[in-house]
């Protein structure tokens, strides 16, 4: 065929379509229409001729009637007018003896999209939906949540809703679920299809006969029936059990879906389905096909947010071959260090080093950080994997390891004499900006130990110059400075030189102010200087560090099994778009799984004191970093009610015996119990002994605030100026007072109060049950 | 599910075919997908999602085609992903060949396709057997209006028409089982477990119905009875055509088979096996000088099995030149563009032994670019032997006019994904 422009072909098409020698041969004809087509899916713009393939319409041919038919749809929307012509002959075929043509004519007639065609339409829908023929009730059904879609705001006839509810009994499997489909677009406003309980067992009786994508969808209109009793429930889940372990992945996630569904109020039912379930799980893990793989390692991070000890034992199954995707290798890794135990520690991070050295420098990194995850449970492992890939010279796996290090050491501040040693060796520099800026960072805090730091410093000064990053600039004036405090004999030229080059020639305004800032600083005297830059950092007795708390299943159960858990990892956490989903937390939760009545009770009593019902929650879970930035933000003034723009702080003495006594695991299990989430905690008996929590309290109408706490107690005389907020008569009860600090943000005084009086009932049950025992 | 459009792109990114199901995605917007799976790329997160503004794009990469179903709702993203390889494989039983060629030649009946697979966003009939009744490549040859209806839309039997007739009733049964394995570069076994299948060529007249026996370890201990090797399965799949109730109560595998190819069933056993053709390599790598690489492999089953076609494939730096080799059996070759040594062994007995040396040069001047460590692999296929032990006991055929057949029954053994990983 000779090459022709789009407008050439288009002629040449018409003319060919109107020549009556075509059109007395069919052959011939039909081979026109085959070329307008092909025009089409090559991207022509052809909608001029749709007169003409209007009148080809008419044939008995039953292939060329079907891509007429495509190509009107693709085109109706541009020649509504036209497209009337051709309702006469879609209405005829709807009487055809043929049933294909007559489903054939009535699903195109409703995908012609216009609402100027919808009279025309309904006739024979309401035709189709009493056809004898299968295929033609199919298509039917599904014609109308076409017209609804079209027409939102237009009722569908009562009648056609009962009659397409009638449908549900169909013999055939594909009209009863299109049914489904249909009713739950066209009643979307009152809330979809209802699920009662006929129709429920109804539905599960045919299940069976629904192929896979029926069975899905069935599965997930179930999840809207309540059960009326426990027995019928239990019925259904028995009933369930053959799709709960079904080979079918896609029909698995309906039904582990429909269990967390139907079993909100019984999570122990819930838990036991999805052991059952971790089989077939696992085998989507390992399924042919990267994408399904990919989906399911994404639902067993979801699962393991609840259970984080499910599929322990099946570690191995997370090994991530060579030839497998990056996207699959960093998922299995995340999913890994959820999975690390006493018992496969050692293994899972021989096999987590051997992915450190992949090609791709993502996953090489990815794998880094999880060791570096791994190591706030199990440090000196961990570290020595980390200082041993240092000796592999890489730059981007050094630059990776720096960081992680630098993460490692917020969190576990005493691995620092390993990270130092392995830093006095480190002699690299790293091309990553991040990477710099992670050693940077180290080299300042850890100054005094690093005995090369200052030299390592050098190399960063005498090459300021070509410095780009921000970032970078900044954190080497501060890592100076600080270096500078400890090491001033070493470090006084080269800061000299730094704060000169940046206050003369820096051209970006915020690294030029920050040195003007730090040269102003050190006119003020060491003393100042060290109060402004040795700031409160993590309490190094701060042992124990409790991982996020095991979430309740209604927390993601709405999103499981849909395309969401797979966008977490396209999209930062903090723009979900769902987290305000996450935030409406219902009051029932707070105490609704509280298995120890007592504890029930005394928080029913405080919330029933306060005007509006109070409501806890744990989620969105708070980083443990986010904790610390929040906590050490400075207070403006120390008085007792002291209040910031939009945020609160309160002390308060609590007066309870043995508190500090109990061990931290119970301290935190009673706590959790009114979903309050303990993030830090001392060793038992260590004094001053302190516990740092945080939980989330609901505002009625104005979204939710933070509440971020410090228990503290100290046997010795609690220092300066918080003595004026103690009774003065305290003195004797002295050794059986926790001093409670409340961070409140945004400011609310009652819910404040309201949770002070929640904390103070917990810590009173906690330590009176505490001193009962021996 | 709800996919609103469906997309068949070339690897430019071009549309070669789409269908618009829902209408509320515009088409335009599979614009944004190249660029975005590029972007992604170059980041190195190439990722089975992409969203661009409240579209998202779900999609499937086959030989040199992208399938992409588009959607601006949270649906169920296995759903999507079972269909586009739904479409994939009912592509694949009507062209042979799925790729770009193959859509431009039969587009006619790829829309014909998608126009029933799906219907505003919903999958409707997808089983290729039924499909195949009444979209038909010879359709675009002329004729007029096929009026007969396909039973089988509508009909209990829904994958096998009736009036089928054969001079000769046979029936052949392939049991195929690959075994997949990971072992560490210390020796140590990480994973192995075995999936199987079983395999029909039915040519059978009538409506039969057969009934096949295993060595099923479930059912042997249902019926009390206690001889011989039985095979613990798990993960079973049926074929649609197989009584899931009758399995589900006493194991029998009851069924009216689909005339000519299909599989049975398949199933999964995730028990250790020691790796069939057992490898020991010791790579040692002289910087700026030579590689040199000696390879033993073991043949870790019986002494009458024999193993055929074996490769071992093994990795080299991709800056080596000036290969030499030496084998004490089979030849080996050097595949520069993979950077692989593959030596062929064409029949590998049980228990034998054998080697294969070979001598790399390397350039003075050191590659910086990293490599990775390429496992070890290893192809192979071993006839009349199952690594599961699974047999099958008997199939029985019953059909009306009570005629006689023969069931025919073929065990193989072949790899799978048979890794071992070496520590250079």
């Amino acid at each position: 065929m000779p090459y022709l422009s789009g407008e050439e072909t288009v002629k040449e098409l018409r003319r060919a379509l109107c020549n009556p020698n075509v059109h007395s041969d069919p052959l011939r004809h039909r081979n026109a229409v085959l070329r307008v087509i092909r025009a089409m899916s090559q991207g022509v713009d052809v909608s001029a001729l749709f007169s003409e393939m209007v009148k080809a319409c008419a044939t008995v041919d039953i292939v060329q009637k079907k891509l007429i038919y495509i190509f009107l749809c693709s085109y109706a929307a541009v020649n509504p007018e036209l497209s009337l012509l051709v309702i006469n002959t879609l209405r005829k075929d709807c009487q055809d003896p043929n049933p294909m043509v007559r489903s054939l004519a009535l699903r195109n007639m409703t995908n012609l999209r216009l609402s100027s065609l919808v009279e025309y339409v309904e006739q024979p829908l309401i035709a189709g939906l009493r056809d004898r023929a299968a295929c033609v009730r199919r298509v039917a059904v599904l014609g109308w949540a076409k017209l609804h879609d079209l027409q939102p705001d237009s009722e569908i006839d009562a009648a056609v809703v009962n009659e397409l509810y009638s449908l549900l009994r169909d013999p055939d499997p594909v009209v009863m679920v299109n049914c489904l489909r249909a009713l739950e677009g066209i009643l979307k406003e009152e809330g979809g299809v209802v699920i009662n309980k006929p129709i429920t067992h109804h539905l599960l009786n045919r299940l069976k006969e629904c192929d896979i994508w029926g069975q899905c969808e069935v599965l997930k209109f179930l999840q809207r029936y309540q059960p009326q009793s426990e027995d019928e429930l239990f019925d259904i889940l028995s009933l369930l059990d053959a799709s709960l372990v079904s080979p079918h992945p896609p029909v698995m996630a309906a039904t582990v879906g429909l269990f967390l569904s139907l079993c909100g109020s019984l999570p122990a039912v819930g838990l036991s389905a999805l052991r059952r379930a971790q089989g077939p799980l696992l085998a989507a893990c390992g399924s042919g096909s990267r994408e399904m793989r990919f989906t399911a390692l994404c639902h067993i991070q979801l699962l393991l947010r609840s259970l984080p000890g499910l599929l322990g034992a099946h570690y191995k199954r997370f090994f991530c071959g060579y030839a497998e995707p990056a996207f699959i290798k960093q998922r299995k890794m995340k999913v890994l260090v959820e999975l690390v135990n006493d018992d496969n520690v050692a293994m899972l991070l021989d096999e987590m080093k051997g992915y450190c050295t992949d090609v791709n420098p993502d996953t090489a990194q990815a794998a880094i950080s999880a060791i570096g995850h791994i190591g706030r449970s199990y440090s000196d492992r961990s570290l020595e994997i980390l200082v041993g890939l240092l000796g592999l010279k890489q730059d981007h796996i050094t630059s990776a390891v720096v960081q992680t290090m630098r993460d490692l050491l917020w969190v576990c501040p005493q691995c620092s004499s390993t990270v130092c040693l392995a830093l006095e060796e480190c002699e690299d520099t790293m091309q990553d900006a991040q990477g710099r800026q992670a050693l940077l960072w180290m080299l300042g805090v850890y100054g005094e130990r690093i005995s090369s730091a200052p030299y390592k410093l050098e190399v960063f000064i005498d090459d300021v110059r070509n410095e780009t990053s921000a970032g970078v600039k900044l954190e080497l004036l501060t890592a100076s400075m600080r270096l500078f405090l400890c090491r001033p004999a070493e470090m006084q030229d080269m800061l000299g030189r730094l704060l000169h080059h940046y206050i003369e020639e820096e051209t970006d305004m915020c690294v030029r102010d920050q040195a003007l800032l730090y040269y102003r600083l050190l006119h003020c005297g060491k003393e100042e200087t060290e109060k402004v830059l040795q700031g409160r950092r993590s309490d190094p007795s701060l042992g124990v560090l409790i991982g996020p708390p095991a979430e309740s299943i209604s927390q993601w159960a709405h999103s499981f099994n849909t395309l969401a858990p797979l966008l977490q990892s396209t999209f930062k956490p903090d723009s979900k778009p769902q987290l305000s989903d996450a935030l409406r937390c219902d009051p029932v939760e707070t105490s609704g799984n509280c298995p120890d009545k007592q504890m029930d009770s005394s928080t029913h009593i405080q919330t029933s004191s306060s005007a509006a019902p109070l409501s806890l929650s744990v989620s969105p879970a708070l980083s443990p970093e986010k904790f610390e930035r929040l906590w050490l933000q400075p207070r403006a003034q120390h008085d007792e009610h002291a209040a910031e723009d939009d945020c609160l702080w309160i002390e308060e003495s609590i007066q309870c015996p043995a508190v500090f006594q109990c061990s931290a695991q119970s301290l935190q299990a009673s706590l959790q119990l009114v979903n309050v989430q303990t993030l830090a905690f001392t060793p038992a008996h260590a004094r001053p002994w302190k516990v740092y929590l945080y939980t989330r309290m609901q505002l009625d109408s104005r979204g939710s605030t933070l509440i971020l706490g410090e228990l503290v107690h100290c046997e010795e005389e609690p220092v300066n100026e918080k003595e004026r907020t103690r009774a003065p008569a305290a003195a004797p009860q002295e050794e059986k007072t926790v001093r409670v600090t409340l961070r409140q943000q945004p400011r609310d005084d009652e819910t404040l109060k309201a949770f002070l009086s929640i904390l103070t009932t917990v810590l009173h049950t906690h330590s009176s049950s505490n001193e009962t025992l021996p | 599910m709800s996919a609103s459009a469906v997309f068949v792109l070339d690897l430019k990114g071009k549309v070669l075919i789409c269908r618009n199901y829902k209408g509320d995605v515009d088409m335009a917007e599979i614009d944004h997908f190249m660029s975005l799976l590029m972007q992604h790329e170059e980041e190195g997160l190439i990722c089975p999602v992409m969203s661009h503004g409240s579209v998202h794009f779900m999609w499937i990469k086959h030989s040199n085609l992208y399938l992409v179903a588009t959607t601006n709702k949270n649906s169920n993203a296995s759903l999507v992903y079972s269909f586009l390889y739904k479409l994939v494989e009912v592509f694949t039983e009507y062209f042979k060949e799925l790729e770009e060629e193959s859509i431009q030649d039969n587009f006619v009946v790829v829309y014909e396709l998608l126009d029933e697979l799906m219907d505003f966003g919903f999958p409707q009939t997808t089983d290729s057997k039924i499909l195949q009744e009444y979209i038909t490549q010879e359709g675009t040859k002329l004729e007029v209006a096929k009026s007969k209806v396909p039973t089988t839309v509508t009909n209990a039997v829904s994958w096998r028409s009736e009036g089928i007739k054969y001079k000769k009733n046979e029936v052949f049964i392939d049991v195929i089982e690959s075994i997949n394995v990971l072992v560490n570069a210390n020796g140590s076994v990480m994973s192995s477990d075995i999936v199987g299948s079983i395999k029909l060529k039915t040519m059978l007249s009538g409506m039969p119905e057969l009934r096949l026996g295993l060595n099923d370890r479930v059912l042997f201990a249902l019926t009390g009875r206690d001889k011989g090797k039985t095979v613990m399965m798990e993960d079973v799949k049926f074929h649609q055509c197989v009584r899931l109730s009758r399995f589900d109560s006493d194991r029998t595998i009851s069924f009216i088979p689909p005339d000519g190819e299909s599989e049975l069933m398949s199933y999964r056993i995730n028990t250790h096996v020691k790796p069939l053709i057992w490898i020991e390599s010791v790579i040692e790598k002289f910087s700026h000088s030579r590689v040199e690489i000696m390879v033993k492999a073991k043949g870790q089953f019986k002494k009458q099995s024999v193993a055929n076609n074996v490769e071992v494939r093994v990795p080299v730096p991709s800056d080596a030149d000036s290969p030499k080799f030496k084998t004490s059996t089979g030849h080996a070759k050097y595949v520069p563009e993979k950077n692989l040594v593959v030596w062929t062994i064409k029949s590998f007995p049980g228990g034998k032994e054998f080697l294969m040396r070979a001598h790399f040069g390397l350039p003075s001047v050191e590659n910086d670019e990293l490599e990775g460590k390429p496992p070890i692999t290893v192809k192979f296929e071993i006839p009349y032997f199952t690594v599961s032990g699974i047999q099958v006991r008997y199939m029985k055929i019953i059909e009306k006019s009570g005629y006689q057949a023969l069931p025919w029954v073929r065990y193989i053994t072949q790899s799978g994904d048979y890794q071992l990983r070496t520590n250079v």
